[in-house]
């Protein structure tokens, strides 16, 4: 191994390795606190500036690389309350790469600073794995290449950057196949290799609990809940209840989910069966969304997994009729699952026990609950009464409801009668229970919208959604008392259910056309993105292989896959620096024609034979085309030993108008 | 130690793979064979934290770790078919092997000739001198001088060459090894304060002391160690002017010169008889006097000039050492 140099950094290799770091830094900008990217951006612009250039050189480096380091790992401590997980040691690579930056001194500083630059490049992932993370990955890439270059060339190195980029660009593009054939065939693991510590970082989505606000609170997000490709076509807007979480715990301000976990039985289905496929963004949690009502456990998609048995072990069906995963959904799934839009849900054990209890609190509820019921003779007619009240007194559907304190419901249905889905399906399901009905909230989403060629549907959480379920006549039945209050929330979406001026996100609007599209041009460019790069994982790669003929390839038939793919590239690349190479040569070629042509006409250069002198002689013996042949001869010998570089252009054209003019091998041979 | 002989197997592979023993022949060209090709400390870096990503983006499942990690690769081992093409194809040939005094640096000259493609960043080290940097332009022939420490006087080769190059991205070192048996001749170091010329001729007379009544004084110059006493100016001392030595032109001092190994004092070793003729023949080169050398085994008749001064250089250098 080559004992590398420690020469002092060249002011332009500076200005690389600022440019690597800047670039490796960049994506993460959003993701890292606030303190953290402006601290350790701001110590890599400073180090550029004029004092600090200098600083490289004083006594007070040796003390600055561990006293800021240990501050900055203070700080980071103080800030997340530990340290030893991913989170914080990114913010601390994040802060280090400054701070190493900043009292860099020599070229194996800068090798340091160039591989922590590249691992820092590689956690951005960590938080996002969109389009535009990927193509913000890229400037590293090429910055890494300048950045080496200039560290090799030192002072020698080219003064037009531009020049210097060139090679490191050049190579890029060459080691593309082997990047693609590497992504490719590289053995992709089931699960992690080391725990990986319960990051939870803040993802949108549902959760188990449901309090005034925090339905409306999602609808604010634009963010992509999920996507559906339909095996067939899609079911009607007022049918797309996407079930998810059902809360069944009350105490009186918040719902929640019930902490024991029972196995339930799927619904017989009423209706046509739909078939379809969810692709689930990541949401840390264990829902798998499906329409009501799912029929049957979610498989690996068929499209992908031709002899794919239904994966039994990745999901489970609760008895309130709940999809959920072995494992939480830290990564983008696909799944295919069978639903109905009518299925008859039957009670089981414990369902009345579970959905019919009711803190103490919302009196006024209760009592309006009783009087109502006693008004009317059946469960059914109660139901519709409290319906038709939502629908005919002045309530109204909104995003921004006042807050409520204590008894929210009763403030709620009396006094402010202004609230979002989850106050009217919590009100709904408080006021049957308050009479003596089972029921229970289930939250999800609600609606979706199809993409620009209307091959699939896009969820968001804007679209997220509570409504309530009875148990009626032995069976669960839906009712949406939001329904009651703003029909088009059901039928068109938000946008289209809440008063003007209210702040629903840019995308539920519907009067915003042309950004809508651009928006959905978009999100069919990341759905592809996110469908066959980023969730490229162990099963699509098994897939991907099986359709070139490989079944179930051991890791032994990858490698050897991938070094012949190495070999046949490195081959391809090499023989096209030959072939380029035998066109720097252009005179040599003609004047190997020329003699090919002679020798075949019967006239052959001696090995010792310079091109004059063989002009010379072939001159003699077809004193035809003499001026042809010594032109030929006295051409080729300035090209390839004269000094006149500059002239070559003009030279190689009469030589070649000289070669073509020579006669064919069957003329010189009649004349000669 | 062992005296016997390696198999001749193991003296062929390594000869070809270390090149120790001067049997390449003109040119060299650098192909496959003859190309190593390793990690510099900075590729080494590299592709150790190429690894760590690696295993990142396999435990938390990031495709688009995968992706830049192998970009990544891919331009790593772009930049190692890069090193080998910026060696492979180069053509060597030895060219002169030169002449110096010991103690200095003896000069070689190579040719490299690019063939078709521009090289960058070539380095050329002997075993024992200094690197020397190269670039070539496409299809260019360059000389390229290199020097190598002129140790001990007598035939020195110029031993294994070395060319070297960490072109484009300084992460990998593709190396070659060249060993021509091209030699340089190193002349013994001249003594550094010789005593003067012995006298000249005077006709065909014998040769005569050094001090002679018709001897003029031709000039003072610094005292230097080793002068003879009778030959300092003494006057210069007692006036306080400092240390001089008195410079004679005899009648016959611009006569012919023998430099006669016999001749000098009989307690001088044969490297030091050697250094205070190559002393003399540069003051008699120096003074255009002609000289005659005679050493044990060689002899040189009378002559004068830069070649005649060559010639006697090189018998020197090429005197059969004391042990062998």
């Amino acid at each position: 191994m080559q004992k590398s140099a420690r020469l002092p950094l060249t002011r332009a290799q500076t200005a690389w390795l600022a440019a690597l770091l800047l670039s490796a830094q960049l994506p993460l900008w959003m993701s890292v606190l606030d303190w953290v990217a402006l601290v350790g951006t701001g110590l890599v612009i400073l180090r550029l500036l004029p004092p600090v250039r200098r600083l490289g050189s004083t006594r007070l480096r040796a003390l600055l690389l561990p006293a800021l380091a240990l501050v900055a790992a203070l700080g980071i401590r103080a800030q997340f309350g530990y340290f030893l997980a991913r989170d914080p040691c990114v913010e601390f690579l994040y802060l280090l790469i400054g701070i190493k930056f900043l009292e860099a001194r020599d070229t194996r500083d800068g090798s340091l600073l160039v591989c922590l630059a590249l691992f820092l490049a590689v956690t951005q992932f960590f938080y996002t794995q969109s389009l535009l993370a990927a193509l913000l990955a890229l400037p590293v890439v090429i910055a890494l290449g300048g950045t080496l270059a200039s560290l090799r060339a030192g002072a020698a190195a080219h003064a037009d950057w531009r020049a210097q980029l060139a090679e490191p660009v050049r190579l890029t593009l060459q080691g593309i196949p082997i990047a693609i054939v590497l992504f490719i065939l590289f053995p992709r693991l089931a699960g992690p290799l080391w725990g990986t510590a319960t990051d939870t970082a803040a993802r949108t989505g549902l959760s188990e609990r449901m309090a005034p606000g925090s339905i409306s609170e999602l609808s604010l997000s634009d963010a992509v809940a999920f996507r559906v490709d339909f095996i067939g076509p899609p079911p009607s807007p007022r049918d797309r209840y996407w079930r998810g979480p059902v809360l069944s715990r009350f105490d009186g301000r918040e719902w929640s989910a019930l902490s024991h976990l029972k196995l339930g039985s799927f619904a017989r289905r009423e209706s046509a069966p739909i078939d379809y496929t969810v692709t689930l963004e990541a949401h840390g949690k264990l829902w798998l969304f499906a329409l009501e009502y799912p029929l049957a456990l979610p498989h690996a998609p068929t499209d992908e997994a031709t002899l794919g048995a239904p994966v039994n072990d990745i999901a489970l069906l609760t008895y309130d009729q709940q999809l959920l995963a072995r494992n939480m959904v830290m990564q983008s799934v696909r799944y295919t699952v069978r639903s109905a839009s009518r299925a008859k849900v039957t009670a089981v054990e414990g369902d009345v026990a579970d959905n019919i209890g009711l803190p103490n609190n919302n009196q006024r509820s209760a009592l309006f609950a009783r009087e109502l019921r006693s008004r009317v003779d059946s469960d059914r007619a109660y139901i519709d009464a409290v319906l038709a009240w939502f629908h005919g007194d002045p309530f109204v559907y909104t995003l921004t409801p006042p807050l409520l304190d204590r008894d929210p419901v009763d403030a709620f249905l009396f006094d402010t009668k202004r609230g979002f889905c989850e106050h009217y399906a919590g009100a709904f399901v408080t006021l049957l229970r308050a009479a003596g009905i089972p029921a229970r909230v289930v939250t999800g989403y609600q609606g979706g919208e199809m993409s620009l060629d209307a091959d699939y549907m896009i969820v968001r959480q804007s679209d997220a959604h509570a409504w309530a379920e009875a148990l009626l006549d032995g069976r669960w039945q839906r009712f949406d008392p939001t329904a009651a209050v703003a029909p088009s929330r059901i039928e068109r979406g938000l946008g289209a259910a809440l008063p003007a001026g209210e702040p629903v996100p840019y995308l539920a609007r519907m009067e915003m056309t042309w950004l809508k599209s651009l928006r959905l041009h978009w999100d069919a460019v990341s759905y592809q993105w996110q469908r066959g790069v980023v969730g490229f994982d162990v099963r699509r790669q098994r897939d991907l292989l099986r359709e070139f003929g490989f079944d179930n390839p051991r890791p032994v038939q990858l490698a050897a896959a991938i070094a012949g793919v190495v070999l046949a590239w490195t081959a391809l690349v090499l023989g096209f620096s030959r072939l380029r190479a035998s066109q720097v040569d252009p005179e040599l070629a003609l004047w190997g024609r020329a003699c090919r042509r002679l020798a075949r006409a019967g006239l052959a250069r001696r090995p010792d034979e310079g091109p004059i002198d063989f002009a010379d002689r072939a001159a003699t013996r077809w004193p035809q085309c003499s001026v042809a042949l010594l032109r030929i001869g006295e051409l080729y010998a300035r090209l390839r030993y004269g000094p006149e570089r500059e002239q070559r252009a003009a030279l190689l054209v009469r030589l070649r108008v000289s070669v073509d003019s020579l006669p064919s091998v069957r003329k010189l041979r009649a004349q000669s | 130690m062992s005296t016997i002989a390696a198999p001749s197997w193991i003296t062929h592979w390594r000869q070809r793979l270390w090149r120790l023993s001067p049997t390449d022949r003109d040119p060299v060209v650098l192909r496959h064979s003859r190309i190593y090709i390793l990690p510099t400390r900075r590729g080494t870096a590299v592709i150790a934290t190429l690894a760590i990503m690696l295993l990142t983006s396999m435990n938390y499942a990031l495709s688009l770790g995968f992706a830049l990690t192998f970009l990544c690769a891919g331009m790593v081992a772009a930049a190692l078919l890069a090193a080998f093409r910026n060696l492979a194809g180069i053509a060597a040939s030895p060219l002169v092997g030169g002449e110096a005094f010991a103690g200095s640096q003896l000069e070689f000259t190579i040719s490299l000739s690019s063939a078709a493609r521009a090289r960058k960043g070539i380095e050329i080290a002997p075993r024992d001198g200094p690197a020397v940097e190269a670039e070539l332009p496409a299809a260019a022939t360059r000389p390229l001088r290199l020097y190598v420490e002129a140790r001990q006087r007598g035939r020195v080769p110029l031993g294994r060459l070395t060319l070297s190059s960490n072109y484009p991205l300084g992460l990998w070192r593709a190396w070659a090894y060249v060993h021509f048996p091209l030699t340089g001749i190193v002349y013994p170091a001249p003594e550094a304060s010789p005593p003067p010329l012995p006298a000249g001729h005077q006709g065909s007379d014998a040769r005569r002391s050094i001090l002679t009544s018709d001897a003029e004084l031709a000039g003072l110059r610094d005292y230097q160690r080793g002068d003879a006493q009778n030959r300092i100016a003494w006057k210069a001392v007692a006036r306080g002017a400092g240390w001089y030595t008195k410079l004679f032109e005899g009648a016959g001092g611009s006569g012919a010169i023998d430099l006669d190994w016999e001749e000098l004092p009989p307690g001088m070793d044969a490297e030091q008889r050697l250094s205070r003729l190559a002393a003399w023949i540069l003051a008699a080169e120096r003074e255009t006097r002609a000289f005659s050398l005679r050493l044990p085994g060689a002899a040189l008749a009378q002559g004068q000039g830069a070649g005649h001064r060559r010639t006697a250089l090189v018998a020197l250098a090429l005197y059969p050492n004391a042990a062998g």
